[in-house]
């Protein structure tokens, strides 16, 4: 592997992150050069002479191979996020090293935890610059599922594959464009289009800018404490639902919609399957809301618990509610929709709801295969069948998923975090979704966690973002031969 | 300007530029903590001069009213007065720099509260100096007038010791204020020192690049090509340079080339 190759694309990512710095820099201009200007600008040229440096040197490739191609991916994430400390470790205020370190990897992830206790005090530059950290991490993880993972052989995440191969039948060189183009418009497009409802709902466009941009990445972090609640204001949960739940569905399966292809959203099992769960969840938890008098209507938990429910499984994080407050059987629902969450191919993390139907098929093949020893079963989902190889995959990666987790809350536990902080934390962050219950729930922050917990914390993001193998094979050194 | 020598010069001015810039930042981050220091030095500065100032005077208005109280001393009158108004001056003044005025209402509440204790006994005619006993019908014996050194201990001590303690206060409280305004010294303190300290991590990390381009991109080539025109004229091997070059180093490979072919075609 060509590592001045790797870097020098590395690089290219460098100079786009040091670009945002520069908008966050001049909105921190024009609001009276606040205390946010000159650590964006510092940060800024010191990322982008980071960045330039690579390109200065290294001619541009001709070819890249595959392994390159995940080494730039996950290059770019592991060095955006440690570009991404700059201003908030040059700005100080609660960012010691641990917290900027968490709070930039929680961005470029695109989970919304955060350790801030007061995120009103921060200069709407630097406001801005952490939102904008959320959406540059959104356009990886799409890039990252819908361009890299396909192209890495035995490794890849198949099923982004299936459903994406009916949009462009030509070779690798040609579909890639194609997704690159579909990325932007479906990103771009529905960010401008959930800013401007926002805005029309009656939002300030600094504040509809910033949460259209953190809705679009599946990401969560908001301008104010106490993040949505603060509006009490049915249009703009509405529209943040429809914003977050799009961007949660394959970005491919939404471009063939607007284009009226046979290959669409209402034909796709797994969204059948995911709005399904949306649906009994949402459903369940309104009643159990209401039932224990939490909320005074039906309408008023069913508002509640759609926005919750929707907020968790596309990996979000926004809150409208505390729902610590919420009953046990909320919290196990809600818990539930967290480790499984959205659609592979989308700007969300987690499980992804394609596995746990693959998983559920195989489960269901195993029982009838008990009954009818002799039978050939075929799993299928949309019809295509599935190889021996990607069932395996599925069942390994639900597997160490789950295992991390309990790894994760061990370890939690072990420095004195009670149960429900120790278990939803770990959930929280590998499933890239913010927030958690108990400590860390949807008021809280994780500024009280201990420096340890943070850092193991923010490894978990990672580990989740790059669908857990990418990132430990990048720890051998094989790889990098 | 071209090809490698170009990237060497924009490197260097890269690392340069970079220098200057969070010197730059630094120097300004500096010049606030230097400013901000100097602030909260010359308002905590001002602040102990103004409470000395009010103490001392108090202390003059208390000797005089003693001597006028104690020994009906017609003197002491002007002392009396201009200690006073220079007092109430001084509060003014206070007032007029204080962040919070809210703050020095008791302490006004108390010297006007002095003056008017004092104003009322001192320039009244008939005051005494010594306590007048006087018989009643009955035969019991009272005080007819109040003496001045009761009045002095009963009335005028108290509302004096009062306003010494709001004084006292206005001292304290005026270190308590400065407190947020010390943080923010600490703060810009950091920031001086962040900027500087970062772009030395990024400076050692690009200095590591430019040690690893240019092994790659100058050396390894300059390294092969040697190595291939050793092997040229010591055993006429053809000189094959296999590099991604597309530089100044390309160059000179086909340069080398051309010139093996020309002696080639003399010979």
């Amino acid at each position: 592997m060509r590592v001045s190759v790797v870097l020098r694309y590395v690089g290219s990512v460098m100079i786009c992150v040091s670009a945002f710095m520069v908008v966050s820099a001049v909105i921190s201009y024009i609001n009276n050069v606040d205390s946010g200007f000159y650590p964006l600008l510092l940060s800024a040229l010191l990322t982008f002479t980071l960045g330039v440096f690579p390109m200065l040197f290294v001619p541009r490739a001709t070819s890249i191979s595959n392994k390159e191609g995940f080494s730039i991916v996950v290059g770019s994430w592991v060095l955006a996020s440690v570009v991404g400390m700059f201003p908030y470790l040059i700005w100080g205020g609660e960012f010691t090293l641990i917290n900027a370190w968490f709070e930039s990897v929680s961005g470029f992830t695109a989970t919304g935890s955060t350790i801030l206790n007061n995120i009103e005090q921060l200069p709407q530059g630097l406001l801005f610059y952490r939102t904008s950290s959320n959406w540059i991490g959104g356009v990886g993880v799409v890039m990252f599922a819908l361009v890299i993972l396909p192209s890495l052989g035995t490794s890849r995440l198949s099923l982004s594959n299936v459903e994406l191969s009916s949009l462009a039948k030509d070779n690798y060189r040609y579909r890639t464009q194609v997704i690159v183009r579909i990325l932007l418009v479906v990103y771009v497009g529905l960010t401008v289009a959930t800013t401007l409802a926002l805005k029309a709902a009656g939002m300030r466009w600094f504040d509809a800018l910033n949460h259209a941009m953190s809705a679009c990445a599946t990401a969560g972090f908001s301008t104010k404490n106490t993040s949505v609640a603060f509006y009490d204001n049915v249009a703009v949960e509405l529209i943040l639902v429809a914003a977050m739940l799009i961007s949660s569905i394959h970005f491919g399966l939404i471009y063939a919609t607007f284009l009226r292809k046979s290959n669409n959203i209402f034909k796709s099992e797994v969204v059948r399957t995911y709005l399904a769960i949306i649906g009994v969840s949402t459903l369940f938890i309104a009643v159990s809301l209401y039932g224990a008098d939490i909320f005074p209507t039906i309408w008023e938990s069913l508002r509640h618990s759609l926005f919750q429910v929707v907020s968790l499984i596309t990996t979000t994080g926004f809150a409208t509610a505390d729902t610590n407050l919420w009953t046990p059987f909320a919290i196990v629902l809600l818990i539930f929709v967290s480790i499984v969450c959205a659609c592979a191919g989308s700007t969300s993390g987690g499980m992804k709801v394609d596995r746990l139907l693959i998983f559920c098929k195989i489960l269901w093949a195993r029982i009838r295969r008990q009954q009818h020893p002799n039978a050939v079963i075929r799993i299928r989902v949309d019809g295509v069948a599935q190889d021996a190889d990607v069932l395996n995959n599925v069942v390994i990666f639900i597997v160490t998923y789950i295992a991390l987790i309990l790894v994760a809350t061990f370890t939690n536990a072990l420095f004195g975090q009670d149960l429900m902080t120790a278990f939803s934390s770990a959930v929280a962050c590998i499933s890239n979704v913010g927030p958690g219950f108990g400590q860390v729930g949807s008021m809280g922050n994780f500024a009280d966690i201990p420096a340890v917990l943070k850092l193991q914390d923010s490894i978990l993001m990672l580990i989740g973002r790059l669908e857990i193998f990418g990132f430990i094979q990048l720890l051998f050194l094989k790889w990098w031969k | 300007m071209k090809g490698i020598g170009r990237r060497v010069t924009i490197g260097f001015l890269s690392i340069v530029a970079l220098l200057f810039a969070s010197g730059v930042i630094s120097l300004f981050e500096l010049s606030n903590l230097s400013n901000d220091t100097e602030t909260i030095l010359a308002a905590s500065r001002r602040n102990l001069e103004l409470a000395k100032d009010m103490l001392k005077f108090a202390h003059e208005h208390s000797q005089a009213t003693l001597h006028i109280a104690l020994f009906d001393d017609h003197t002491q009158h002007d002392i009396c007065r201009r200690s006073m108004s220079d007092l109430e001056g001084k509060l003014a003044a206070a007032r007029s720099e204080a962040v919070d005025a809210s703050r020095l209402d008791s302490l006004s509440m108390t010297v006007s509260h002095l003056r008017e204790v004092s104003e009322s006994y001192l320039f009244t005619p008939n005051r005494v100096q010594a306590d007048t006993l006087v018989v009643a019908g009955d035969g019991v014996q009272g005080v007819a007038a109040l003496s001045g050194k009761r009045w002095y201990d009963e009335q005028y001590k108290v509302v004096y010791d009062e306003m010494v303690d709001d004084i006292q206060n206005f001292m304290t409280h005026t270190h308590s204020s400065l407190a947020p305004r010390a943080e923010q010294l600490n703060k810009n303190a950091y920031r001086s020192v962040a900027p500087v300290l970062i772009s030395l991590v990024v400076m050692i990390a690009i200095v590591l690049m430019f040690y690893y381009f240019i092994r790659i991109y100058c050396v390894n080539p300059i390294v092969k090509m040697n190595r291939a025109l050793s092997d040229y004229l010591s055993y006429r091997l053809p000189f094959n340079v296999k590099a991604d070059l597309r530089d100044e180093f390309k160059q000179l490979a086909d340069n080398i080339d051309k010139l093996i072919g020309i002696t080639k075609q003399n010979r």
